[in-house]
This record gives structure tokens, sequence and C-alpha cells, in this order.
């Protein structure tokens, strides 16, 4: 495996939180972003390309991010050797439990991401 | 043992053990007791709190059943005059109020207040007199709710009360200010509900409870009050900007005066839709304890339950514009929402899945708990897909506020939790009683709700599409929905009358049924070996090896009966529990829980008293009941935390010895600290959303003001960071043992701390800001108030620690009030310096 | 984009699917009987994700029927792993499919002004409980000031500016499109495209006050020649045959609310009533409009609708107030 980006023996609740996490930044990204455009697109100095572009840019890092996580959580899950229903009173369970689920919290963080993506692909203007 | 025993002494080694454990039993007896009397309603056992709570909610509900029935039947027929329109407003503004606020929540609260300490293996959450505080709040002022109708002073203008018209004093009485103040102080019990519950289940699990041998239900709770901790605070800014508008006309709301009714909306459903996931999750997780019991095995999926709570959790804080879709905000604003919307929709499903995943995989035995969770999800299934519809936003322009949401609302609301909620109370009577509730009452309730609520709401998809808006006391004829509504209007007597049996069955004198088996559904978690007639929960606690301990360890049951576990006994005359490490469940302290007193009541009495007080605008008796509030949670707080126990170590059996003193980040204080300032953290960051949105919807927000200038409010800034530098310092200064130095440091900061305040006031006081002139002004103040009125809290604390040094309760040792009250002035620190860094350069910057 | 196949699909799903089985006696405030484009490919949209709902509300039913009853034997749960897995996948392209067709159909349906293009703009203007409709002609040259009524031309998009005087409100006629909030403070807009002739009913669709329920307007959409040639009469003001009535009018006050183009009656506070009596409802959308009825408002406008703000006239002698209601009813 090379290089660990991060110790393996974090010990910690939170790292179940990193996907949708990220998502939640990335959405509150996108909002901010745009609405702050629509309402002051008046005093500004470019366009709607832009805004879509930076969304577009949020969502390439969110995903990233998301996908880095995810492959954290696949490692600690032991690349899938071992299947659930991890529940053995180890700590060694304990962690492919944890693992397998910020596994799927990324997987789901990610579709939120690309879903939240989406409309800038259609939705050209402030106003439709 | 040795193998040869003598039968003499073993009998008497039986004896003795038995005797013993008679005395064991005795004391445990007598330190959980409930007490006699009048004194019974100062228990805080959870039991007690529990049914307490249960009960009230269930009377919530029947109220606002009955208005429910009224509304019905005034729509039964068109131009009907059963109800005034006045009446009828009221009417349905208080269904929606009571049902969401007076019983979908707190009903939730009340079955983990009861239930969950007996399945995470303790004998009570940590803070059973802020249970009690929370119990006594909720009644007070949902009774002061709810009687408002009676004097035909009822909250009239919808349970979301919109701006303009919700502000209006002439046209909108008393009744909003009832709504607010009655539900803010509920909100209150709601977060001290939060604190305790996520501080129970992280840290009160019984020993060898690692998360991933939790109960499915716990997770759930887990993320509930998580959520809630993120989801109310905002509605508690906006009560707290809106009644400010109504008492005192600051015009956050008013669009004369540079206000937006819009900001009233963004705040109200910030917290409204993920008070959907608060209600709805719980009733999911009933049902995650409900289908494996009935499956006879595990579930299935454990991990992606797991996903789909935290995933919902998560993903219902990006949905709140889909009530707003046709507000006028920018496409592309609905267009995110739009996809949020529908990507929560994906851990619905798992939840759909990992449930029919274990029914497939077990063996079913169908019994009234199956029947109202099968039949409620499959009422649940048809609500999420017109759930799915109308997050679709163009389609929600022709639904939205129309009798095709109130369809939808009712289907996910009364599928996936009504239906849930009274599965899990044919589930858990028992440990209520020890009685079983009937089975044949049960499935007549069942058909009739069914059928009931198929017949009174399926027919509202229509209705609604044909063009009938909610919250209409009457319609024309011939619009193409005469005779739906008369259907619905059937259909909502047949499931009352389901609802009726229920009752009736829960009510009906059991003195002559025989007892039920102990676990009667032979369910296999930890909460179903606690006895229903004692109150110590668990005889003693034992270490958990499995996710399913009664089924998966047969003499389990045994050995915790027979005290053979941890703290069989009660030796020192206090109630205790043991406090365990967040991911692994190892025993780390033996926790002195508070037992029963009367000052939880006294403080709700007195809090309710001053918000009461303050609906009728009455300030003196407000100020009384206010100092007196204080004067008790000062004592609460005094006598009944951080006491400094009569040794440092105590054998809680099988040879483990635990310390009875653990302060800083593994104690319970601590971490209840630092949950309630998240939440107090939220709803700063409501207040300051509310300032920036006025920046966006202004070209100039602060309408040409110069106020409060840079100079006062960065001079309280490096007051409040000198402040807490010295905080921060003194706790180190306390450990080492340097008392005198420790106080000095503390009165300096105090003095600082009232500095910076008086600082924080100069900026809008000189810069001459009239908070009823313009938004800005108002903002800015309140922003202002809120920082100061924390200081105060924090200057409290301050004074709190320095009387509890000289008094020797605070020490080197014996350090928990210093380690918390720093943790606030953490806090208060980040609040400060955003509040002051904000109104003193933002203005400047733009 | 949906409306070219909109005619065979709308047969095939009238006859297939239930709900729209039942469109045909819908009445006149019907979504589901649509009248305008938006309306149109809405109602498309819903008969399509209706029929996506049937088939999963099917498949998960008879799963969980399947798996709660009639099982022979108890399944793996390897087996009933893939069934969560598999099940999941299915439910996130479903929706990915959903998301993406409904965000593509989203930018034909409001489409905005072109700048410089001329069109016909009405500005609606909500009340508790009534309906301010100013029309600006595409010329520019004149306003035309009506109320509770709305008229518009079959097949020519028509801009509408909404806003309000005192609560939110919300301006919808579901048969021609979805509906939008009316903020005060704000201004807000929508567009519509009637595509066949009619009468229709706009109710208000957020709760605005006590009679919420008694606010709505009629919507017309006319022939655009029929359209044109009603608007140049409403410039002209009304004949005024009834001169007994005005007087009575005028005397009691009721000038100081309404307007009637061509007499003293100039106020603003309620609705304008200047060619009044050719409107299809009076009372905002409540009451058919006829000469008892236009009597029965004054006398008790506070029975009809509780809440309003117009004061009761029971003090006058019928004979003043049916005279007042003839003359009302004159303005053609």
């Amino acid at each position: 495996m090379g290089f660990r980006i991060l110790p393996k023996e974090i010990e910690t609740l939170w790292t179940l939180f990193t996907g949708p996490a990220i998502w939640a930044v990335h959405f509150l990204f996108c909002y901010v972003w745009a609405a702050i455009y629509c309402a002051k697109r008046d005093q500004l100095q470019f366009g709607m390309v832009f805004v879509r572009g930076g969304i577009g840019v949020a969502t390439v890092i969110a995903l990233v991010l998301v996908a880095a996580g995810g492959y954290l959580a696949w490692r600690q899950w032991g690349f899938g050797v071992n299947n659930p229903p991890h529940n053995k009173p180890t700590e060694d369970s304990r962690t492919l439990f944890q693992g397998f689920s910020t596994l799927l919290l990324s997987a789901l963080s990610f579709v939120a991401v690309v879903f939240t993506a989406l409309p800038t692909l259609f939705i050209q203007a402030c106003w439709p | 043992m040795s193998d040869v025993l003598d039968p003499a002494t073993e009998t008497r080694a039986d004896t003795d053990d038995l005797e013993r454990r008679r005395a064991q039993e005795k004391r445990l007896r007598e330190v959980w007791a409930t007490p006699g009397g009048w004194r019974y309603w100062t228990s805080v056992n959870n039991t007690d709190i529990g049914v307490w709570y249960a009960s009230a909610a269930f009377l919530f509900m029947l109220f606002a059943g009955v208005l429910a029935l009224l509304v019905r039947t005034q729509l039964a027929v068109p131009d009907n005059d059963f109800l005034s329109a006045d009446l009828f407003n009221q009417a349905f503004t208080l269904h929606g109020t009571v049902m969401m606020f007076l019983f979908a929540v707190p009903i939730f609260e009340s079955f983990a207040i009861f239930v969950l300490p007996g399945m995470l293996g303790t004998r009570e959450l940590p803070f059973p007199r802020l249970s009690a505080f929370g119990f006594w709040s909720f009644a007070i002022g949902g009774v002061f709710v709810c009687g408002s109708i009676l004097f035909n002073a009822a909250p009239s203008a919808g349970w979301f009360m919109y701006p303009p018209l919700a502000t209006n004093k002439e046209q909108i009485g008393i009744g909003a200010d009832i709504w607010l103040l009655g539900l803010s102080f509920i909100e209150v019990a709601s977060l001290a509900a939060a604190v305790e519950l996520i501080v129970g289940i992280m840290k009160f699990r019984a020993p060898g409870m690692r998360v991933n041998m939790m109960p499915l239900f716990a997770w759930y709770l887990l993320i509930v009050a998580g959520m809630i901790l993120f989801a109310f605070p905002p509605l508690i800014a906006g009560d707290l900007l809106f009644e400010l508008q109504r008492l005192f006309d600051w015009p956050f709301f008013d669009p004369a005066r540079g206000g937006d009714p819009l900001l009233w909306q963004h705040l109200f459903w910030i917290f409204g839709h993920p008070e959907v996931y608060i209600v709805f999750l719980p009733a999911i997780a009933l049902m995650a304890m409900i289908v494996p019991t009935f499956a006879q095995r595990p579930i299935v999926g454990y991990s992606w339950i797991v996903l789909a709570a935290v995933g919902t959790g998560f993903l219902s804080f990006g949905l709140w514009v889909h009530h707003m879709f046709t507000t006028g905000l920018p496409a592309i604003s609905l267009a995110f929402f739009s996809a949020a919307s529908e990507a929560v929709a994906i851990p619905t499903g798992v939840q759909i899945f990992v449930f029919i995943a274990t029914l497939l995989a077990g063996r079913v035995i169908f019994s009234v708990p199956m029947l109202f969770g099968a039949g409620g999800l499959v009422i649940f299934v048809i609500g999420g897909l017109t759930g799915v519809m109308v997050a679709i936003a163009p389609f929600d322009w022709q639904a939205h506020d129309t009798y095709f949401i109130v369809a939808h609302l009712h289907y996910v609301l009364i599928g996936g939790m009504l239906f849930p909620i009274v599965a899990g109370l044919y589930y858990y009577f028992p440990l209520i009683s020890g009685k079983l509730l009937s089975d044949r009452l049960g499935k007549i309730a069942f058909w009739l709700m069914f059928t009931g609520f198929n017949i009174g709401f399926f027919p509202m998809h229509l209705t609604g599409l044909r063009g009938m808006p909610r919250r209409v006391f009457t319609y024309p004829p011939d619009m193409g929905f005469d005779w739906l509504n008369l259907v619905s209007t059937i259909g909502a007597f047949v499931f009352a009358s389901g609802i009726l049996v229920i009752v009736v069955d829960v009510v009906w004198p059991r003195k002559k049924q025989p007892k039920a088996p102990i676990n009667p559904w032979d369910a296999g978690t930890l909460e179903w070996l606690t006895a229903p007639d004692e109150n110590w929960g668990m005889r003693s606690i034992p270490e958990i090896r499995t996710r399913y301990p009664l089924w998966q360890e047969k003499t389990l049951r045994r050995e915790v009966d027979e005290g053979r576990w941890y703290l069989p006994d009660a030796e020192e005359g206090h109630r205790e529990a043991l406090m365990t490490s967040v991911l692994d469940g190892e025993a780390q302290e033996v926790f002195r829980v508070p037992g029963v007193s009367v000052l939880p009541i006294l403080c709700a009495v007195f809090l309710g008293g001053a918000f009461i007080a303050m609906t009728f605008e009455a300030w003196w008796t407000t100020l009384v009941c206010s100092v007196i509030f204080f004067g008790f949670l000062m004592a609460w707080i005094w006598i009944g935390t951080a006491q400094i126990p009569e040794k440092e170590k105590k054998d809680i059996g099988r040879g483990v010895s635990l310390p009875l003193y653990v302060s800083g980040q593994p104690s319970a204080g601590w971490w209840a600290m630092f949950i309630t300032m998240v939440g107090d953290g939220t709803a700063f960051a409501s207040l300051m959303f509310g300032y920036f949105f006025y920046w966006t919807i202004h070209a100039d927000f602060t309408a040409g003001s110069e106020a409060p200038g840079a100079f006062w409010p960065l001079t309280s800034l490096a007051l409040f960071l000198a402040a807490w530098a010295l905080m921060a310092v003194s706790k180190r200064v306390n450990t080492s043992g340097r008392t005198t130095l420790f106080r000095l440091l503390l009165m300096a900061s105090l003095a600082l701390t009232v500095a910076a305040s008086l600082a924080g006031l100069a900026g809008p006081w000189f810069g001459g800001m009239d908070p009823t002139m313009h938004i800005y002004p108002a903002i800015v103040w309140v922003i202002v108030a809120w920082t100061i009125a924390h200081a105060a809290v924090g200057v409290v604390m301050q004074a709190f620690c320095l009387v509890a040094s000289y008094a020797g309760r605070l020490t080197a040792r014996y350090d928990k009030d210093i380690h918390n009250v720093v943790l606030y002035w953490h806090f208060l620190m980040v609040t400060a310096a955003v509040t002051f860094a904000v109104i003193g350069l933002f203005p400047r910057m733009v | 984009m949906l409306a070219r196949h909109a005619g065979k699909i709308t047969g095939i799903a009238a006859a297939l699917s239930p709900v729209g089985g039942l469109t045909g006696c819908a009445g006149m405030q019907s979504a589901l009987d649509p009248a305008g484009h938006e309306a149109q490919e809405l109602y498309l949209l819903f008969l399509g994700m209706c029929a996506g709902g049937a088939v999963v509300f099917i498949s998960v039913v008879s799963l969980l029927i399947y798996a709660v009853h009639h099982q022979r034997r108890v399944h793996s749960d390897r087996v009933v792993a893939r069934l969560i897995l598999w099940g999941t996948v299915t439910t996130v392209a479903v929706l990915t499919v959903l998301l993406t067709f409904s965000l593509a159909l989203w930018p034909g349906l409001r489409p905005v002004q072109a700048e410089g293009q001329p069109a016909i703009e009405i500005t609606v203007t909500g009340h508790q409980f009534w309906w301010d409709v100013r029309y600006q002609t595409p010329d520019g040259q004149a306003v035309v000031v009506a109320a509770n009524e709305v008229r518009l031309p079959v097949g020519e998009r028509v801009f509408l500016t909404l806003e309000s005087a005192d609560m939110i409100h919300s301006f919808w006629i579901p048969a021609l499109a979805g509906k939008m909030d009316m903020v005060p403070g704000r201004s807000t807009h929508l567009s519509l495209l009637a595509t066949r002739p009619g009468v229709f009913r706009g109710p208000c669709a957020e709760y605005c006050g006590t009679s919420h329920a008694l606010m709505a307007f009629s919507a017309v959409a006319m022939e655009p020649a029929a359209f044109t040639a009603w608007l140049a009469a409403r410039r002209m003001p009304s004949p005024t045959a009834q001169a007994a009535g005005l007087q009575a009018f005028l005397s009691n006050g009721c000038g100081g609310c309404h307007t009637i183009s061509g007499t003293e009656a100039r106020g603003k506070i309620g609705p304008d009533l200047s060619h009044v009596g050719s409107r299809e409802t009076i009372g905002a959308g409540i009451l058919p409009n006829t000469v008892q009825s236009i009597a029965r408002f004054i006398k008790e406008p506070d029975t009809i609708k509780p809440g309003v703000r117009m004061p009761s006239f029971r003090m006058l002698p019928d004979e003043e107030i049916a005279g007042i209601a003839q003359y009302l009813k004159g303005l053609q």
C-alpha cells in the first residue's frame, strides 16, 4: 500500500461522518454561491457561467474528497475481505464495522454530491 | 469452586448468598424507590417520567385528533357553517401545532426515556432531573398552548406561522404569542432531552457494548438527538426575532422597514424539515427493534441501517427550501433542494429493504405489533412515493399548499410515525404494567385505522390536484371535490374509531388479567431484562458480548438477576450507573445519578411562569418568576452536580474497581456542556444567517448607517479574547494547585468580561441605533444582545467557580466545574469573536 | 417537449390510469384538466410518476406480503443482503432518471421574457381578500385596471408580475400553470400560456387570514382577437346609464374605497369596479355576478366574507342598495 494518507489507527466515531460532512459543505457552498450571485448579480462583474464553473470545481473537489474518504474506509474494512455482520465483541470487529459503514456512507455521499451538481448542467439562469 | 463439597457448607453458602442478595436487593430498592403520596410527582425515575411523558403526549394527540374531526366535519359538505371561519382557522392551526410539537416529538422522547436505559444496559440516563424538568416544562407549556382554544384565543395563523399575517397584532391576537412562547419553552425541553440522549447513548452503555453492538434504536436516537441539536436552535432564533417584532415592534419581517417575511420561512423550515425526520426516525427505530423480534433473527444489514440513519440525518438538512418552491426564489436554488430531496429517498429506501430482507431471512410470527408495523410501512411507501413526486419542484408548483400535500404529509407521518408508535405501544406495554394489551382489540383497531386512514386520505390526492387549497374553511360546490371531501370525512371518523379502540384497550382495568411472561415476545435485546415492578432497571449490569444478548447468552438473565454482574449493590445509598467510553464501552467511572428532587418541578414552574407572563406582557411577574427560577437553578447545580465523593474508588464487583470522580473530556458533564453549546452555537449561527440574509436582499442593508463603527466592537473583541485567555490559564493554574493565583485569575477574567460586555454594548448605543427604525439596527442589536447575554452567563459561571473554590467544592483534584466552565468559554470566545468582527468590519468591506 | 405527444399520451394514460379516468368530471379549478402549456406538461409528468410509483408500490408491497406470509422457506443471509444492495442501486438509478428528466423539462416551462420582447404584461396584487389586476398593453401605452378576474389570449405567452399589499398570497390557476406566491416587499414573476379558451377558477393558495377560503378569481382565456377587442373596450369608461345608482354610490362614500372610471369614485382601498358588471363573479370569485348577489354583498359583506375590510351597509334602505347594485351590474 505504498504510503498512508492517514494513520490506520484513527480511533474516533467522527470518521463515520466524513462523507456526509463533505456533502454538507459542498451543498452549502452551491446554495450560498448561487444565492448570493442571483441576489447581487446587478452589482457583479461576472456571469452565470462563472457561477456554474465554480460549482463544477467545487463538485470535482468534493467528489475527490469523498472518494478518498471512501478509500480510507475501504482500507479500514480490510478491502472487503471480511463480510458483515461485524458483530464480535472485539476491537477488530468494531473497526471493520466502522469501515464498512463509512464506506456505505461515502457511496451515498458521492451520489448526493452528484445529484446536487446536476442542476447546474440544465439550469442556466437564476430564473428559468 | 472446590470439587469436593460438603453438602452442609454448600447449603450454608447458598443461604448466605441468598441472604446477601436479599440485603442487596433491599438496599437497591430503597435507593431507587419512588416516593409515595404527593411526592410521587417529584420522582425522576426514567420509568415514571417515561410513562407520564407518553401519557401526556397521547392525551395531547387525542385533543388534536378531536380538532381534526371538527375540521373534517366542517369540510364534509360544501358551504358548510358548522364552524366559523375563525374557529376553523384556530382548529387547524392547533391541530398541526399540537400534533407536531406536543405529540410527535415528545412521544419519541418519552419512549426513549422509558426504554433506552434498559436497552443500553444502564440503570438510568445520566441526568434524570433534566428529564423531569423537560417533562414538566412540556406539560406546562402544552396545557397552556392547548387551553388557549377554550378561551377562543388559540393561534390561528397556521402551524408555520408565516409573517406578516402572524406578526399582525390586529388580525392574530395573543394566540401567536402563546404559540411562540409556549413552544419556545417546549423546544428548550426538547434540547434538554437531546443532551440527555446523546450523553446517555455515548457514555452510559453497558460495559463491552461497543458501537458495533449497540441496539439499532440507540443508533437512531443518537442521530435524532444530534439532529435536534441542529434543527431546533434555528427555530428558537426565529422565535426570538418573531417575538421581538410582536412585543417591541422590531421590524425583522416587515418589508416597509427593510425586513423580509421570507427570513422566517427559511428559519422555520431549517427546523421544520429535519423535524419530519426527527419524528420519523425514532418510529423507524422502533421498527428496527420489532422486526427482528418477530422475524426471530438478528437484523440483516446492521451497517446499512446505520448508513440510513446517518445519511438521512445529514441529507434532511438540505431539504428545507422544498417547502418554499413557490416563493419565487431563483430556479437554481430550488433545483439544489429538489436534488437533495430526491437523494434523501435513497437512505429511506434502504431502511425498507433492510426490513423486508430481515423478514425474508426469518420465520415471521405475525402479531399485533407486526401488523401495525407492516401496515405502517405500506402507508409510508405511498407517502414516500408522493414525496418523491413533490420533491420535483415544477410538479410541486401544482401540488404545493393543496390537499395533495395534506395527503402526502399524513401518509408520511401516520404511516411512518403513528403506526410504528402504536406498534411500539403494543410491543412495550408489558414493560410498563407487566401485562399484554389485547390481541383482539389490537387487530380490530388496526383494521379500523388502516381502512379508515386510506378512505380518508387517499382521495385527498385527487382533491388537491383538482384544485382544493389547504387551510380553507369552506369550498364552493361543483368544483369536482364535493364527494371526495365527504368520503374523506367518513374515513377520518372510521380512523378515529380505531384510535378509540386503542384507548379503550389501554385504559381497560387489568386487575384480573394474568401477568405476561417477563419477555413475552422472546426478544433478544437487553431492555427485556428489566422487571416492570422494580425501579432499579437492571439488577446488576452485565458485560455485553453480542448484539442480541438474550438470544445468544442463555444464562445471562439468571446471572443478572442474581446480581452476579457489576454494581449489584448500593452500599453507600446512592443511585449509581456505569460510565463507559464512547467507542468500545470500557468502564470508566461509577457515576452517581441524581435522585428524587423537587427542584426540577420548581424550575419548570417558574420558568414556565416567566414565559406565560411574558405572553401577557406582565413584565413584573416575568421578572419575579425569572429570578426565582434562577435561584432554584443555582441550588440545583450547587447541590446536584459535581459532588465530591466520600472515597476515590469503588469496587463494582468481579474484582473491578472504578473511580467515583472523573473530570474533563471523559466526564458526562463535559459532554453535556459540549452538546448544549453546539446547539447554542447553531442558534447563534441562525442569527448570523439573518444578518447576511439582509445583506443579500438589499443593495445597502445598513440603510446608510455608519454605526456601530469599528472601534467599540473591536475593543470588545480584544477584551473578550483576554478574558478567555485568562480562563484557559486559570484551569491549568488550578490543576497545579496554586489556589490563590487561580482565584485572582478568575476575578481578573470576570472583570474583563464585564468590561468587554460594556464595550460591546457601547458600539450600537453610542451609534444611536434604534432597533424599531430599520432591520439593520435591529439585527445588530439582537446579535450583540445575544452575545452579551452569553457573557452574563459566563460571569455567573465564573462567580460560581469562585464561590465553589472558597467553599472547598472546587479544588485541584475535584475540578469538574472549571473544566466545564472553560469549555463554555471556548464557545463564548468564538461567539464574541464572530459577533464583533462581523458587526465591526463587515459593513466596511462591502 | 412533452406537448408534441401530448394528445396521444393523454389518451393512452386516461385509458390506463385510474387517475386519468377520473379527470373527466374535474371542475374548472383542476390541474388534471389542463388548458395551459405548463399545466399540460406537469399533468403528463404526474401521470408518468404515478405509473412509476404504482410499479414501485406494487413491487414493494408484494415483496412485503411474501416476506411475512406466504413464505415456504427461509432465505439465506447472502440472498437477502443482495436484495438490500440491488434494491438500493435500483432506487438510485430510478431517482437519477427522474431528477435528470425533471431538470431538463424545467427551463421550458416558464421562459423569461426576453429583453425588448413585446408581450402582454399583467401585474396582479394580492389584498385581503381580493386581487388587483393591471394590464399593460404590448405597445406600452395604456394601463387597464380591473379586479378579481384575469383575462388572457390563447396561444400567446403572458407575463405576470405578482405583488402583495398585505399578507402572503399565492396566485394559482390550476388549469393553466403552477402557483406563485405574492410576498409583501418582493415582486415575483410567472408566465402563462393558455392553450385553449375557457373560463377557469383560481383560488388563493397561501393561507392569508380569516377568509383565505373566500379569495378566488376567474381566469378567462380568450381568442386573441376577442381579447384585443375586450382590452380596447376596457380602456373606455363604462356607460353610466343608472344615474340614480351612481348618485347613491357616491353619496354613501363608496367612492372612498372604489374606483369607477369616468366618475368621481377614485378610491384605491378596495377593488376597481369599472366594468364590474361584465365580470364572471363578484366578491373575489365567490358569488355569481347578479344584481341580487351584489346587493347582498353590499348589505352584509362581513357575513359573506368574515374578516373583510369593507363595512356593511345594513343601515341603508333595501331600495337604495338595489339601486346601487343595479347600477354596478350595468357597468358592462
